[in-house]
C-alpha cells in the first residue's frame, strides 16, 4: 500500500482532468440551478392565467361541465347535490337509456341513475386515472340517507350537520420517528446511493478493463502492488463521487435559496433531515459504495475487452438491483423481518439499515453492529478484490468466470 | 549480482505451464531468453517480477530470496501499453513515482531518459499523437525511468526502423556496461547474438538448452564442415557426398551457400579434402561450420517437436489397439 497516495493522486487527476467528468458535472449543476429558477417564470405566467380566469368568469364565457341524471325514486335533493359538484350542471332525464346515450355521445361528462337511497348506477365514456365522480356522488348519497333519517325522525338538519362536521383540533406530537415526513428523503437518498453505486461502480470497472485492454496494466502491476492499485482507484472514485454529488447538491440548494419565495411549497421541510439520519446515511452510504466499488473493480479485472464488461459486472449490477427493490418495497414494513435481515448483510445494509434508522425502531447496538459488519466486509472485499485483480489482470482472452477466479484464489492460498 | 532461478514450476488451473525452469544471469551480462510463442517465456518473466507466484522452486539474488522492490525491475512488455490520452511526461513521472522516486527525481529521470532516447521533443505531447516508433521509444523510457538494477526487455526492437534500432542497441549496450542484469527476450536472433553472452531456450515449459552462446555454437559446430564447389551445384554436391563420401560424412543440411556435413568419427578434414580432389571436385569453400543462433534454435526446438510427436505416437498406439480390440 506504499504507493496508495501516488495512485490516488493520479486517479483523481484522471477524474478532474477528464472532459466528460467536468462537462457532465457542470451541465448537471446548471440544469439543477435552472430547474430551481423555473417557478420564478411560471408564477408570472400563473398570474396572467389568473387574470384571464377572472375576466372569463365575468363575461360568462367559461365552459360549463354537464352531467346526466335520472332520479328513478325521486329522492335526489338537487340543492344538496350541487354542493358536492360545484360548477357542474345536471341535466335531468326520464329514463336510464337516455342517460347512457347522452354519456356515449359525450354530451355529458358522466351520468347517474339513482335507483334507491342506497343504490345508483354510474355511467362514464372514458374513465380517467383521476376520476373521483363516484366518490363525490357516494358521499352525496350517504348524506342523503342521513338527511332522510333526520326528516323521518324530526331531527334538525343543521344541528345534525354541526355534529357531523364538528371541528376537531389535532396537536401532533411525534416522540419517535415520523415515517410520513421521513419517507420522502429516505426514498430519495436510497435512490441516490443506488444510482451512485451503479454509475461509479461501472466507471471504476471500465477504467480497470481499459487499462487491461490498452495493456498499461502490464507496467502498473510490475511497478506496484495490485492491492494499492485497486484501493487507489476505488478511493479516487469515491472522492470524485462525493465531490460531484456535493457540487450538484450545492447548486440545487443555492439556486433554491435564491428562488425560495417563488416556490409554492417549502422544500426545506424535506431537507430538514435529522442529524442522526444524515450520519447514518454518510456511514452506510460510503460503506456500501466502497463495498460495491471494490466488487466492481475486481469484476472489471476479469475481462480484457470493454464489450465483455457487462457479462462480468452483471453480477454486481444484479445484486445491487435486488437490494434496491427489496428496500423500496419494504419501506412500508420498515421493522419487518426482511428489513431486519437486510440491515445486517453487507450487500444491503447500506440502504436497509439506513432506512431503519430513518423510519423504524432500531437500537444503537444494532446500528453499530451493522456498521462494523459492513466496514469489515469492505476490508475483506478490498483484499479479495485485490487478489482477484492481481490474479486476473494479466490473463487476457476470454472473460474469466468469477467462480474460476475465486477457485484459483483458494488454490493459491 | 547474480539472479538465479531454480526448478520453477507454475500451473494455471489444472495445466502445468512451467515444469521446472532453472537458469541464472549475472550483472553486466545479457541473457537471451528464447522460445516459441507459448513456450513459457512471459510466465517465467512474470514470476521473476512477482506478478505470478511459482507453485514450486525459488528465485534468489546473490543467494538471498528475491522479492523485487518496485524500483528494482524495469520491464518492457511485448504487448506495449501506456495511457494513450496522457502526456508522455505525465505518465512517466507517475511511473517513476510508483517506483519510489520523489517528484523532483522523477521529473529529472524522465527528462534524462527521454533525451537519451531522442524523444524529449514529445515530452508534452499525448502518447497517441506519436508515431509507432516514438511510442516504442517512450515505452522503453518508461521501463528505465526508475533506474532499475534488472532490465527485462520483451521484443524491444519490434516496430523500430533501422535508425531507432541503432539508438536502442546503444542504450542496451550501455545498460549492460553499467553492470545491470539484462534479460532479453526476442524472436529476432540476430539481436540476441549481438547482445547476449548467455542464452536459455524454453520449449513447452522446459529449458531445452542453456549456457554460454559461444560454447553452444562451438558444441553445435563440432564435427561439422561446410563445403561448396565451383563445378557442381549444391544439389549435385549433396548427391555426390551421399554417394561417394558416405564412408566419411553424412549430409546434415544445405543452405543457400553451402552443404553442411557431419564428419564421421576418426575422419580428418584432409581425408575428405583428398577424396574430393580425387573425384575432380573443384572446391570453392571448405571449412569449419559455425551455426547461427537461428540454426541452433530451429534444430533444438525442432528436435523437441520430433521427440514429442514420437512420444505422442507411441502413446497413441495402445489406444488404437484398444479400439480395434473393442471393434472386434
Amino acid at each position: 500500500m506504499k504507493n496508495f497516495k501516488t495512485i490516488l493522486g493520479f486517479e483523481l487527476g484522471n477524474y478532474f482532468k477528464s472532459k466528460s467528468y467536468v462537462i457532465s458535472t457542470l451541465l448537471i449543476c446548471l440544469v439543477c440551478a435552472i430547474i430551481m429558477f423555473v417557478p420564478r417564470f411560471i408564477n408570472s405566467d400563473d398570474k396572467k392565467d389568473n387574470d384571464k380566469e377572472i375576466s372569463s368568469e365575468n363575461t360568462g364565457e367559461d365552459e360549463k361541465k354537464y352531467m346526466a341524471l335520472y332520479d328513478k325514486s325521486g329522492i335526489v335533493d338537487m340543492e344538496l347535490l350541487a354542493g358536492y359538484f360545484p360548477g357542474v350542471e345536471f341535466k335531468l332525464f326520464d329514463n336510464a337509456e337516455d342517460v347512457k346515450k347522452t354519456v356515449e355521445a359525450e354530451e355529458a361528462e358522466a351520468g347517474y341513475v339513482v335507483n334507491s337511497l342506497t343504490d345508483y348506477d354510474y355511467y362514464v365514456f372514458n374513465r380517467s386515472m383521476f376520476d373521483e365522480n363516484t366518490t363525490s356522488f357516494t358521499e352525496f348519497m350517504s348524506m342523503s340517507v342521513k338527511m332522510n333519517y333526520c326528516d323521518a325522525n324530526g331531527l334538525d338538519r343543521d344541528e345534525f350537520l354541526a355534529l357531523e362536521y364538528a371541528e376537531i383540533n389535532v396537536n401532533e406530537n411525534v416522540l419517535g420517528k415520523d415515517s410520513v415526513s421521513n419517507y420522502f428523503y429516505c426514498y430519495v437518498l436510497i435512490i441516490i446511493v443506488f444510482m451512485l453505486i451503479v454509475m461509479y461502480g461501472t466507471t471504476i470497472a471500465t477504467g480497470i478493463t481499459n487499462e487491461k485492454s490498452n495493456r498499461s496494466i502490464e507496467i502498473l502491476v510490475t511497478s506496484t502492488s495490485s492491492t494499492a492499485l485497486l484501493f487507489g482507484k476505488v478511493f479516487a472514485g469515491a472522492i470524485a463521487t462525493v465531490f460531484q454529488v456535493g457540487l450538484i447538491g450545492g447548486s440545487l440548494l443555492g439556486s433554491y435559496h435564491i428562488n425560495k419565495e417563488y416556490w409554492s411549497f417549502d422544500i426545506g421541510q424535506f431537507l430538514n433531515i435529522p442529524s442522526e439520519v444524515i450520519v447514518a446515511f454518510a456511514i452506510f452510504g460510503v460503506g456500501g459504495f466502497l463495498f460495491y466499488a471494490f466488487m466492481y473493480g475486481a469484476l472489471g479485472a476479469l475481462v480484457s475487452k470493454i464489450e465483455d464488461l457487462n457479462k462480468s459486472a452483471g453480477t454486481a449490477q444484479m445484486l445491487v438491483m435486488i437490494v434496491y427493490f427489496i428496500t423500496l418495497i419494504q419501506l412500508s414494513n420498515i421493522d419487518g423481518v426482511a428489513m431486519k435481515v437486510c440491515s445486517y448483510l453487507p450487500f444491503s445494509s447500506y440502504s436497509a439499515m439506513f432506512a431503519r434508522v430513518a423510519m423504524g425502531s432500531v437500537a444503537t447496538w444494532e446500528i453499530v453492529l451493522s456498521a462494523v459488519i459492513l466496514y469489515a466486509s469492505v476490508a475483506v472485499m478490498g483484499i479479495i478484490g485485490g487478489k482477484i485483480f492481481r490474479a486476473s489482470t494479466l490473463r487476457y482472452g476470454n472473460p474469466i468466470k468469477l467462480t474460476a477466479a475465486l477457485k484459483g484464489l483458494r488454490k493459491s492460498e | 549480482m547474480e539472479l538465479k532461478l531454480t526448478n520453477i514450476k507454475k500451473s494455471f488451473e489444472e495445466k502445468e505451464i512451467l515444469h521446472g525452469i532453472s537458469f541464472s544471469v549475472e550483472s553486466g551480462k545479457a541473457l537471451g531468453l528464447l522460445g516459441r510463442n507459448g513456450a513459457g517465456k512471459t510466465t517465467t518473466i512474470r514470476i521473476i517480477m512477482d506478478v505470478f507466484r511459482a507453485n514450486e522452486g525459488e528465485i534468489t539474488l546473490d543467494g538471498e530470496k528475491f522479492v523485487p522492490k518496485s524500483n528494482q525491475i524495469g520491464y518492457l512488455p511485448e504487448e506495449r501499453g501506456l495511457y494513450p490520452k496522457k502526456t508522455v511526461t505525465e505518465q512517466m513521472v507517475y511511473l517513476a513515482n510508483l517506483r519510489g522516486k520523489n517528484k523532483k527525481d522523477a521529473l529529472e529521470s524522465t527528462k534524462r531518459w527521454l533525451k537519451r532516447l531522442e524523444v524529449d521533443e514529445y515530452a508534452s505531447r499525448k502518447l497517441d499523437t506519436l508515431s509507432k516508433g516514438n511510442q516504442q521509444k517512450v515505452q522503453l523510457a518508461a521501463t528505465l525511468v526508475g533506474d532499475p538494477e534488472i532490465v527485462i526487455l520483451d521484443e524491444p526492437f519490434s516496430g523500430l526502423d533501422p535508425v531507432n534500432s541503432q539508438i536502442l542497441k546503444d542504450v542496451i549496450k550501455e545498460l549492460i556496461a553499467e553492470g545491470r542484469i539484462v534479460i532479453f527476450s526476442s524472436h529476432q536472433m540476430s539481436y540476441v547474438e549481438e547482445f547476449c553472452e548467455d542464452i536459455v531456450i524454453i520449449d513447452h515449459g522446459d529449458v531445452v538448452l542453456s549456457g554460454n552462446l559461444d560454447d553452444i555454437k562451438t558444441e553445435y559446430g563440432k564435427g561439422r564442415r561446410i563445403i561448396s564447389a565451383n563445378n557442381l551445384s549444391l544439389e549435385e554436391l549433396k548427391a555426390f557426398c551421399d554417394s561417394k563420401l558416405s564412408d566419411k560424412v553424412t549430409v546434415h543440411d544445405m543452405n543457400k551457400h553451402y552443404v553442411i556435413l557431419n564428419v564421421k568419427d576418426g575422419v580428418t578434414q584432409w581425408q575428405i579434402f583428398d577424396a574430393l580432389k580425387e573425384n575432380n571436385v573443384d572446391v570453392k569453400t571448405f571449412g569449419a561450420y559455425e551455426p547461427s543462433l537461428n540454426d541452433i534454435f530451429v534444430a533444438r526446438v525442432g528436435e523437441e517437436e520430433e521427440n514429442e510427436a514420437k512420444n505422442e505416437n507411441e502413446e497413441e498406439q495402445p489406444k488404437k489397439k484398444g479400439l480395434f480390440g473393442r471393434s472386434k
